[in-house]
């Protein structure tokens, strides 16, 4: 059992651990904060896209052998295509509806999804070979592995490309400003439709992303995505729902939570670590911690 | 330049516009007065495609626009710069103004619009990088007036361009409107100042119930005894 005699070093290698599992969380809860903060679609398959992105990496690379630096794209092309396909599928007839409505179609969704994964490739775990060498790189006294280090600097340049596309360019001031106020959006000629779609396909492509990041990393399960969801939606609030610079803070806090939380206390305790923070959080702060302020009037 | 007739707008069962007719000359400032509910509101969100209407015809500059996309209608021309001057809370000044030169591709020129614009409200140039729900109501206001321009308009339709101003302010929104037509840019302006509106405009039309109750000459109507007693409070 390790964590019992805590020391320097271990705590160094809590660190990073918990730094490289941190990037990914916080591309799952960016790409939630797209989707349930901005848009407000309470998207509980929004796990579904993490696994379908793990999925989509083992068939490229186990079943079609395809180069592994190439299956990482295409699994997240792929991710933004099924976004997309929800959106325009579902979600465009529910504009408007009731936030119940949409509630259970997604859930409808997510149960749809996970057992279309359950049929095509069985509930056996799957695991995705990487070109990474499997000796670990050394640092002094910490280790880390060279695909985690992957996963880390993807997962980063993804949330640095993430923040350009939405404050820098047309589209995604066109995103907020339609999610700010739709109406308005339209009176400056938005095609509103075209910015559903388009958000929707984002967020689901970074919960692609996370998956294809850390499918090989971990092994790929059909439920994978259950704990994923939960996890997205405790960042995305803990960060102030709707705060994409909140969902990345939140993810690190998140994982930083976890990875301290097993280190020390018990690693069975996990995943409970995490959502413990997030009721002593909301409990002082029930805005998250980042939530916008704006002056009315 | 603007034919509207026989215009009918719904929400849901309730008729909100019932029949309305009128026309707006090119370089015209034409308002429309009335008490709450009377069609005001929901004519000019006809006119820019938001709520496309049950019936009748719009035509702008000839091209029938009845049921156009608001994208097309703003290509066309027409800006709307809505009630409650609705400025994107969380974005900056200065992407509140980029928003209103969305469909517009002329780098240059959109630049030289919005150094214009910081010209004439040098308040919204040294509040550019604030975010635009902390401006405080007239800044909001010229900065939601600003937006309209962006799009270079032939027609910008005001609504409710005084709600909620100080007396200052307001005097200060119309001297801007009156400017904005000085340019040559055609106005219709909604206005439940009925007063400041009829002194304002050229011509104007009341609206009672989803129809045009009265129309002529901002000083005809100044002058008309049941203008004065229902909408002047005199």
């Amino acid at each position: 059992m390790r964590g019992k005699i805590p020391n320097m070093d271990q705590l160094l290698q809590h660190i990073l651990n918990a730094l490289i599992l941190g990037g990914t969380y916080a591309l799952l809860g960016i790409g939630l904060t797209l989707i349930f903060g901005i848009m407000r679609v309470v998207n509980f398959a929004h796990g579904e896209l993490y696994a379908f992105g793990a999925y989509m990496m083992y068939l490229w690379v186990m079943v079609l052998g395809a180069n592994f630096y190439l299956a990482l794209p295409l699994a997240v092309l792929l991710g933004v295509m099924l976004g997309a396909a929800m959106e325009l599928v579902l979600l465009r007839r529910l504009r408007g509806a009731d936030i119940d409505t949409t509630m259970l179609v997604m859930i409808g969704a997510w149960i749809t999804l996970q057992n279309v994964e359950q049929m095509t490739w069985s509930g056996v775990a799957k695991s995705i070979n990487t070109p990474f060498p499997s000796s670990p790189l050394v640092l002094g006294s910490v280790s880390l592995s060279w695909n985690r280090l992957f996963v880390f600097v993807v997962a980063l340049a993804l949330i640095g490309a993430t923040y350009a596309v939405i404050n820098r360019t047309k589209l995604g001031k066109a995103m907020r400003a339609t999610f700010q106020d739709r109406d308005t959006a339209a009176l400056m000629g938005v095609d509103i439709n075209w910015i559903h779609t388009a958000t929707f396909a984002l967020g689901s492509g970074l919960a692609a992303a996370a998956g294809a990041l850390l499918g090989p990393v971990f092994v790929v399960v059909p439920t994978m995505g259950d704990l994923a969801s939960l996890k997205a939606f405790a960042i995305v609030i803990l960060g102030g729902l709707g705060s994409i610079p909140g969902a990345t803070i939140g993810g690190f806090i998140l994982a930083f939570m976890e990875e301290l939380g097993a280190g020390y206390v018990s690693s069975g305790y996990r995943d409970a670590m995490g959502f413990l923070l997030i009721i002593v959080i909301l409990l002082v702060k029930p805005t998250g911690l980042f939530a916008q302020k704006e002056r009315i009037g | 330049m603007l034919k509207i007739e026989g215009l009918v707008c719904r929400y849901g069962k309730v008729a909100a516009v019932r029949e309305l007719s009128m026309e707006v000359a090119q370089g015209e400032l034409v308002s429309l007065i009335g008490a709450n509910g009377a069609g005001k509101t929901t004519t000019l969100k006809a006119i820019s495609g938001v709520l496309p209407p049950v019936a009748g015809r719009i035509t702008f500059l000839g091209e029938d626009i009845t049921r156009a996309a608001p994208k097309r209608i703003l290509q066309l021309g027409i800006a709307h710069c809505p009630e409650g001057r609705r400025v994107f809370p969380h974005m900056s000044v200065l992407e509140n103004l980029e928003m209103g030169s969305y469909l517009r591709a002329d780098r240059a020129d959109i630049t030289t619009d919005m150094q214009n614009l910081f010209e004439r409200f040098p308040i919204l140039h040294s509040r550019r990088h604030q975010a635009a729900g902390t401006l405080s109501g007239g800044e909001q206001q010229m900065l939601a007036i600003s937006r309209a321009l962006m799009s270079r308009p032939k027609l910008v339709l005001f609504d409710e361009p005084s709600l909620g101003l100080a007396p200052n302010l307001v005097e200060r929104t119309f001297e801007i409107i009156k400017g904005i037509r000085a340019q040559g840019v055609t106005v219709v302006m909604v206005e439940q100042n009925a007063f400041a509106a009829l002194e304002l405009s050229d011509r104007s039309y009341v609206l009672d119930q989803g129809r045009v109750t009265m129309t002529g000459t901002g000083s005809e109507l100044l002058n008309n005894p049941h203008v004065k007693a229902a909408y002047l409070g005199a």
